[in-house]
Formats: structure tokens, C-alpha cells, sequence
């Protein structure tokens, strides 16, 4: 644990309008493959996960409030960047008006992103305590039409100020845990798409070994036990796989309500704890305390311990951007992700 | 397509990204997009930068739909449909066009309230070119 007091200071969040319902899957393909999702989200034509952080980054600025020049840290985290190389985080701020001399970072390898970005964050301003650190996750993940893990796919953005000073909610402490598995969730060098060898009970074992070894250190570090928390996000590749997790680390359903995105978002990939985390902190109360655990394929977690310390909100509500929408039938998302050739 | 060379989109990133105006000295008008004379007074080229909060409201608007999107947006209409272009009376006085994005084209408006943020406008030679758009205000 650092010495001086970390955490977030103000955060935003941003869900696409547009939303496909399970039905219109099933209709074109017999069936929906996404387990417990309802409807999720799409992004517009003229989005990408740069325009999408750079929305948040301004929101979550806004909420603390502070300006953007006062940032000396920004990192973003996505597993869908619109160029494989070239830098991301200068779109982002040039566009919100950063200082070009903060240190940046893309981190874009694994849905572990989002998390593995507020890291970075908070290790800056734990080194720099005068710093202020903004992480934006965005992420639309894309993957073929024919694959089963298409059909989970959403999009969505969140980002988070970090600072010592101005608190929404302390950081108490985190863990992580890395190991080596393959053949689930992966792009090779010269693929685009996301594949999936769909091996269903090999890819649960290293979700379950991961999340669950992040999550149980992190427990052990703090002296903690799970019913301490109020409220649990797990990551959400569909929105069955934090029940699994948290049956297995004895978190109730009730604590992990008000972090299930997926159920009406999809599967946010790099965004989906961050997303999450924020959906929680705007029903959280003072005293409140909040556990992130993230996976990524490949395969790691990373655990991240919350106390919730001021009632300060973000002006734009997860309920209110998960509550706008309209719906567009499946020939229409297939246009939109270039489907048809 | 209109074709604009990358180092000349380049060079307007300032007033894509950030709407970076230009302030008059002389008169005091606001010119966006950026002018080599101020276009009120035309009478001074002296000038101090000045970023626009991006708030205005629709001075008039038209919706494009298939064959009216010149080359570099027909994909745009293709794929997400029919789109609002707009007059937006900025705050600060200019006078500027662009997409209305994020908004259901038939509840476009003349004197709705629009702010701007980041959009993809449209890619040209596999380079992505980003500017600003118009979205209707959130309460």
C-alpha cells in the first residue's frame, strides 16, 4: 500500500445509442449464443474507440471538476484500435486539450486492459503525488459474424481521474495474477477479427484460475472477507461468467447487480470493468466498498480494492446512457460493422 | 473526392479537434474557421487564438440521403443511412457547418441547442481523418 491516500477523483462514463436485441440474432441464426445478455450496444458509423475516449476523458474531467491541462498521465485501453500501429493516445489528447508533455500509454493486448491502464494511473500518481493520471477504456470488439463470440460483443467507454486529492473513492489496494493458456479470445498478428477456438470448459478453468487467484490475493492482502463487500464487478465476456466467479469466491448476486452492463450492453471488452465500476459508483454510498476483479485472455486478472469516501456523482449517469437508445434490426449491424462486402 | 492531402488536413487539426478560433484584435469577431484577414472587419490579420465552447443552436439544416452524400460520406450513408447537415450558430458568433451525429435525423430542429465533440469524419488513403461534429445538448 502507498503512503499517501490514492484513488479516484472523478470519472464518465459513455454508452453508443444504438442497441440490437438478442431476438434479431436468433432470428437470423436460430439462436443467441451471449448467455444472460438481453439487448447491447453498437457503435455509430463515425465512432471508434478514439471518439469514444475522448468523450469520456472530457466527462470524467468534468465531473471532478478540473482541466484537462492538468493532467500529467493519460493512458487508454481498448482491444479494438482503429490502427494496429500508430499511437492512440494522442488523438485523444490533442482532442481534450492534455498537455503533450504527459506521459502516455496504449494498452491494447487483452480485455485486461482497462484495468491494467488504472494501474498505471495510480502507480503515477502513487510516484508523483502532485500528479493527476486520466485512464479512458473504450472498446467495440469485432469479431466474424460466423463466430459464436460475435453474438456477446457491445461497446462502451469509461474513464476515471486519479489524484490524491478531491476523492470519490479511495484505492485500498490491489493484486494481480498472469499464467499461460491459449486458444481462446485471440487475434493473430495478421487477423483483424477476434478468434475463438471455442473450447467452453478449457477457456471457464482459466477464467475461474485467474480472476479467482487475483481476487482471493487481494482479499489475503487486505484482511478482507468477501461479505465486507457492497458491491462486486467482475469482467463480463457475457453476463453468466460473474456468477460463476463470484460463486466460487462466495460473492452473492446481490453484490454484483449493479455492475452487470453486459446483461443490457454485451461484452464491453477492455471497458467492461471500467464501465461497470462506474454503474457502481453512481449508486454507491460513503463507506460503501467495492472490489473490480478483470480477466483477459491469454491469461491474467487484475483485483482492485475501492472505499467509497464522498457522494459526488458524475453529472451523466450509467442509467441514462444505458437508458437511450435505439434499436436497429440485424441487417442494419451488419452494415454498420462492414459485414457485407 | 474532394481530395485533402494528409500534411493539409494536418494543419487543421487545432480547429477539427479543439474548434481553436481566431479572435480580431481590431473589431474583436470571432473567425471560425480560421482566416488569414478577419473576415467582420477585414481590416487587421492580427489575431489572438481563442477556443469556442463548441454550444450553438441549428440555423438551418438538410438531411442527406441516397445520392446526395459526395463520395467521401457515401459509405456513411449506406451503411447508417439518412444524416443531418447543419448551420449552427456557435455562441461566440461564427457560423459553421457540419454533421448533426447521435441524433435521430427526423427530430433535427431549427434553433435546437448542439454542442460538438470527436468524430470520424472519413478516411482517406487508410488515414483516418477525425474532426468535430454537432450532437444535440444532454440536460
Amino acid at each position: 500500500m502507498s503512503l499517501v491516500t490514492i484513488g479516484i477523483s472523478g470519472y464518465g462514463v459513455y454508452v453508443p445509442r444504438l442497441r440490437i436485441k438478442k431476438e434479431d440474432y436468433a432470428k437470423a441464426w436460430g439462436s443467441f449464443s451471449a448467455a444472460g445478455v438481453g439487448e447491447k450496444s453498437v457503435m455509430g458509423f463515425d465512432e471508434d474507440v478514439l471518439t469514444a475516449a475522448a468523450k469520456v476523458s472530457r466527462r470524467a474531467l468534468e465531473s471532478v471538476p478540473t482541466t484537462p491541462n492538468s493532467v500529467t498521465r493519460f493512458a487508454i485501453a481498448s482491444t479494438s484500435p482503429p490502427y494496429l500501429e500508430k499511437l492512440l493516445s494522442g488523438t485523444v489528447m490533442v482532442s481534450v486539450g492534455m498537455p503533450n508533455y504527459a506521459l502516455s500509454s496504449d494498452h491494447i493486448t487483452s480485455t485486461r486492459a482497462g484495468t491494467e491502464a488504472m494501474l498505471a494511473g495510480f502507480e503515477h500518481v502513487t510516484a508523483n503525488p502532485k500528479g493527476v493520471a486520466l485512464v479512458a477504456a473504450a472498446d467495440a470488439p469485432l469479431a466474424s459474424m460466423w463466430d459464436s463470440i460475435e453474438h456477446a460483443l457491445g461497446a462502451g467507454a469509461a474513464a476515471f481521474v486519479l489524484s490524491n486529492e478531491n476523492l470519490i473513492a479511495e484505492l485500498e489496494g490491489h493484486a494481480s495474477y498472469a499464467s499461460e493458456y491459449f486458444g481462446e479470445r485471440f487475434k493473430s498478428r495478421n487477423e483483424t477479427l477476434v478468434h475463438d477456438l471455442n473450447v467452453k470448459k478449457f477457456s471457464e478453468s482459466s477464467l475461474i484460475k485467474n480472476a479467482t487467484s487475483a481476487g482471493t490475493a487481494l482479499l489475503n492482502k487486505l484482511g478482507r472477507k468477501p461479505e465486507e463487500y457492497n458491491h462486486v464487478v467482475i469482467q463480463q465476456p457475457d453476463a453468466r461468467v460473474p456468477a460463476t466467479i463470484g460463486a466460487r469466491m462466495q460473492f452473492t448476486d446481490l453484490q454484483l447487480a449493479a455492475g452487470m452492463t453486459a446483461k443490457v450492453l454485451g461484452d464491453l471488452g477492455a471497458a467492461s470493468t471500467p464501465v461497470s465500476l462506474a454503474a457502481v459508483l453512481d449508486v454507491a454510498k460513503v463507506g460503501d466498498k467495492i472490489m473490480v476483479i478483470s480477466y483477459g485472455s491469454g491469461a491474467g486478472s487484475d483485483a482492485l480494492s475501492f472505499k467509497v469516501v464522498s457522494d459526488r456523482k458524475s453529472t451523466i449517469r450509467f442509467q441514462a446512457e444505458a437508458d437511450r437508445k435505439e434499436y436497429i434490426d440485424y441487417v442494419k449491424y451488419l452494415k454498420l460493422k462492414g459485414a457485407i462486402l | 473526392m474532394a481530395h485533402v492531402s494528409v500534411p493539409m488536413y494536418w494543419r487543421t487539426i487545432p480547429q477539427r479537434y479543439r474548434l481553436v478560433g481566431l479572435k480580431c484584435k481590431k473589431c474583436g469577431s470571432v473567425n471560425f474557421p480560421p482566416k488569414g484577414v478577419c473576415k467582420y472587419c477585414n481590416a487587421s490579420s492580427e489575431f489572438e487564438e481563442i477556443k469556442l465552447s463548441g454550444r450553438g443552436k441549428v440555423h438551418t439544416f438538410v438531411l442527406i440521403s441516397a445520392g446526395g452524400a459526395p463520395p467521401e460520406f457515401a459509405d456513411q450513408e449506406k451503411a447508417g443511412g439518412q444524416y443531418p447537415v447543419a448551420i449552427v450558430q456557435l455562441e461566440e458568433g461564427p457560423k459553421v457547418i457540419g454533421q448533426i451525429a447521435d441524433a435521430d435525423p427526423k427530430e433535427v430542429k431549427m434553433d435546437m441547442p448542439v454542442t460538438t465533440e470527436l468524430r470520424k469524419i472519413y478516411t482517406e488513403e487508410g488515414v483516418i481523418r477525425y474532426g468535430f461534429k454537432f450532437v444535440p445538448e444532454r440536460k
